[in-house]
């Protein structure tokens, strides 16, 4: 059982509110994912369910009863820290037993379950290595297998992958997202990139300066952006935003719409403009279009075959129906 | 310095410096070496004449030289003992967050700064003296007979004072080592289910295994060499309970004005320190290398 639950929960270093009165819940077995942009409290919020930093005022509520002056090692919750957190001069296969170890498990089970969390993780032939001769995916398997032996209650990943290179980056999260359809524990995995929230999570949290700025599935978010800030966060390319007369016809203070849903066209649209810099990936084209009166580029996703070149005019055409209206305060206008 | 030129240039250039160490070294270890196999004893001015290995006979055979040994062994281990656990003891303290950190930091670290013989005598005066001492008077204050340091445990004394001096030394390189332990490290062992002690035994102390072999290897090179306070506080006493193998080879051959013998006292003193450190990087080392 890994069900969670912040009530009120505030976070104060000295002066300086780090996570303003905040309301969460996580369901038993959700891959729910913190994302936002740097700074804005995504770690603090997870050493506070964790236990490692205390709570300035609120309750944490973990399987119904109250977690909230728990230490850490009671919670039933394991951590899988950015820098891995690897005891260096232990083993692998010592690494993955200490918890275990502290825990009091006798030595068979404890072979037992290292041996089954190594062959999960591909592990089998560097149990007796050190973490130090350990390539960085493989430190962060055997972060991974510290964690899955104790049998948590739920997974907490702060940025699991963020020393990886692009390549492994991809593989690992794969790899995360099965374990997690295997296992079927709750897993509360923070990011600051979206593509990772989109593509792993059941449930997106989406801070900014300590303030949940919207709770949803991955498509949810991209259907319905709550506001400006998480219409611009989700979704890669960004979302284009247009303030103006194009705004006002359609009834908002601010319009968006995405570079997927705008039919780009050499020949006749809505809006004209010039391509700039144009970004061909093969499957698809991404140019930014300049137009006379708006002063940021509009992004615009098209066939990955589309010829245009710099300083050829494109036209424009918005799929009306996929567009997204903002009032004054930034807030979505149904 | 990559070319064949630079190299033998760079070799020139450092020539008249090893020329100069290897020297200066060299010299003297030869003239010890060379005045241990004479009768030279300087009351008796007149012919040296060779005589073997009879200055080393004497010297091993005196009884003060068992004792010596012992002694020797005593303080070290003992001085090692106390500044390595205290050492550790003190860096954990001074790791946590406090008040007043940086002052009382520095405040650990002073005692390093004074000489030898000024903390030895003051020490003996102001501290372990039987009549005006602090602890004397502190002893008197609740009612119990003064005691005699110098007299009753000079040895012990000479430890603690010893120990005392080089306690910031010990501290200052483990709570260095302790800085650098990675607290998310910390973190995920208290995850783990790891007490406070646990997390000492399983994390720490491994963590500073390094530092603490080169305490103990530095510490080791300098205790061996004890001098400066036995000569201010006991003068080798009484007999020779606080005499160690450098103190005996002074008495040798400056009391005694035997240069042969004190150079052959020498001599086995080197030879004792290199068995000792031989053994340390045996039984140690290895902890350097991982
Ligand atoms: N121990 C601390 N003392 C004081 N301020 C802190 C402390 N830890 C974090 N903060 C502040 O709290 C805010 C949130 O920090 P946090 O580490 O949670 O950000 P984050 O969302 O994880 O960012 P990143 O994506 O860069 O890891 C930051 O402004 C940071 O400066
Ligand atoms: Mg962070």
């Amino acid at each position: 059982m890994g069900r969670i639950a912040l009530h009120g929960v505030t976070k104060n270093f000295g002066d300086t509110e780090v996570i303003r009165p905040l309301d969460l819940e996580i369901e038993d077995g959700e891959f729910v994912v913190f994302v936002g942009p740097s700074g804005c409290g995504k770690s603090t919020l997870l050493r506070l369910i964790a236990g490692l930093e205390d709570v300035t005022a609120g309750r944490i509520e973990i399987d119904g009863t109250d977690a909230t002056g728990v230490p850490p090692a009671k919670r039933g919750l394991a951590m899988v820290f950015q820098s891995y957190a690897l005891y260096p001069h232990m083993s692998v296969r010592k690494n993955i037993a200490f918890p275990m170890r502290m825990a009091g498990i006798d030595k068979v089970e404890q072979n037992r379950r290292i041996d089954a969390a190594a062959a999960a993780l591909n592990l089998t032939d560097y149990l007796d290595r050190r973490p130090g001769q350990l390539s960085g995916g493989q430190r962060q398997r055997v972060a991974i297998g510290r964690a899955i032996v104790r049998e948590p209650a739920a997974f907490l990943f702060d940025e699991p992958l963020s020393n990886l290179d692009a390549a492994l980056r991809v593989g690992m999260r794969m790899e995360i997202s099965e374990l997690h359809t295997r296992l079927k524990t709750t897993m509360v995995y923070v990011t600051h990139d979206q593509v990772e929230a989109m593509t792993m999570a059941d449930k997106i949290v989406v801070l900014q300066d300590g303030v949940i700025e919207q709770v949803g599935s991955p498509l949810d978010l991209y259907r319905e952006p709550r506001n400006l800030f998480v219409a611009g966060f989700i979704g890669s390319p960004k979302m284009n935003l247009m303030t103006g007369d194009e705004a006002v016809r359609r009834g908002a203070t601010t319009f968006g719409i995405r570079p997927e849903h705008i039919i780009a066209s050499p020949s006749e649209g809505l809006w004209q403009g010039t391509v700039g810099v144009s970004e061909h990936l093969g499957s698809d084209t991404f140019f930014h279009v300049h137009m006379k009166d708006h002063p940021a580029p509009i992004t615009v996703r098209a066939g990955g075959e589309v010829s245009l070149h710099h300083g050829d005019t494109i036209y424009l055409t918005p799929d009306e129906t996929r567009i997204h209206r903002f009032d004054v305060q930034g807030m979505r206008l149904t | 310095m990559a070319t064949k030129a630079s190299r033998s240039a760079a070799r020139v250039m450092i020539a008249p410096s090893v020329l100069l160490l290897l020297g200066w070294m060299l010299i003297p270890l030869a003239l010890t070496l060379y005045f241990s196999v004479l009768r030279y004893n300087l009351l008796m001015p007149g012919a040296n004449p060779f005589v073997g290995v009879e200055n080393y006979t004497y010297f091993l055979t005196d009884p003060a030289f068992t004792d010596a040994i012992i002694n020797t062994l005593l303080l070290v281990g003992g001085v090692l003992t106390i500044t390595v656990l205290g050492g550790i003891a003190l860096a954990i303290l001074l790791d946590q967050p406090m008040w007043g950190q940086g002052i009382v930091r520095i405040l650990v670290i002073a005692p390093f700064f004074v000489m030898p013989t000024v903390s030895a005598l003051v020490w003996k005066n102001m501290f372990m003296n039987p009549v005006n001492g602090l602890f004397a008077y502190l002893a008197k204050a609740i009612g119990m007979q003064p005691f005699d340091f110098f007299a009753a445990a000079p040895l012990a004394s000479i430890i603690g004072i010893v120990s005392w001096q080089w306690l910031p030394f010990a501290t200052l390189i483990l709570l260095t080592a302790m800085q650098s332990l990675d607290s998310e490290q910390l973190e995920a062992a208290e995850m783990d289910g790891a007490g406070p002690l646990a997390r000492f035994r399983h994390i720490m102390l491994p963590h500073m295994a390094r530092a603490i072999t080169v305490v103990i290897l530095i510490q080791t090179i300098f205790l061996l060499s004890i001098f400066a306070e036995i000569l201010v506080t006991t003068n080798g006493g009484p007999g020779t309970a606080s005499t160690n193998l450098t103190f005996l080879v002074y008495a040798e051959s400056l009391l005694r004005f035997d240069v042969g013998t004190g150079s052959a006292g020498g001599v086995v003193a080197i030879i004792l320190a290199n068995i000792v450190a031989i053994f340390l990087m045996r039984m140690i080392g290895k902890n350097l290398d991982t």
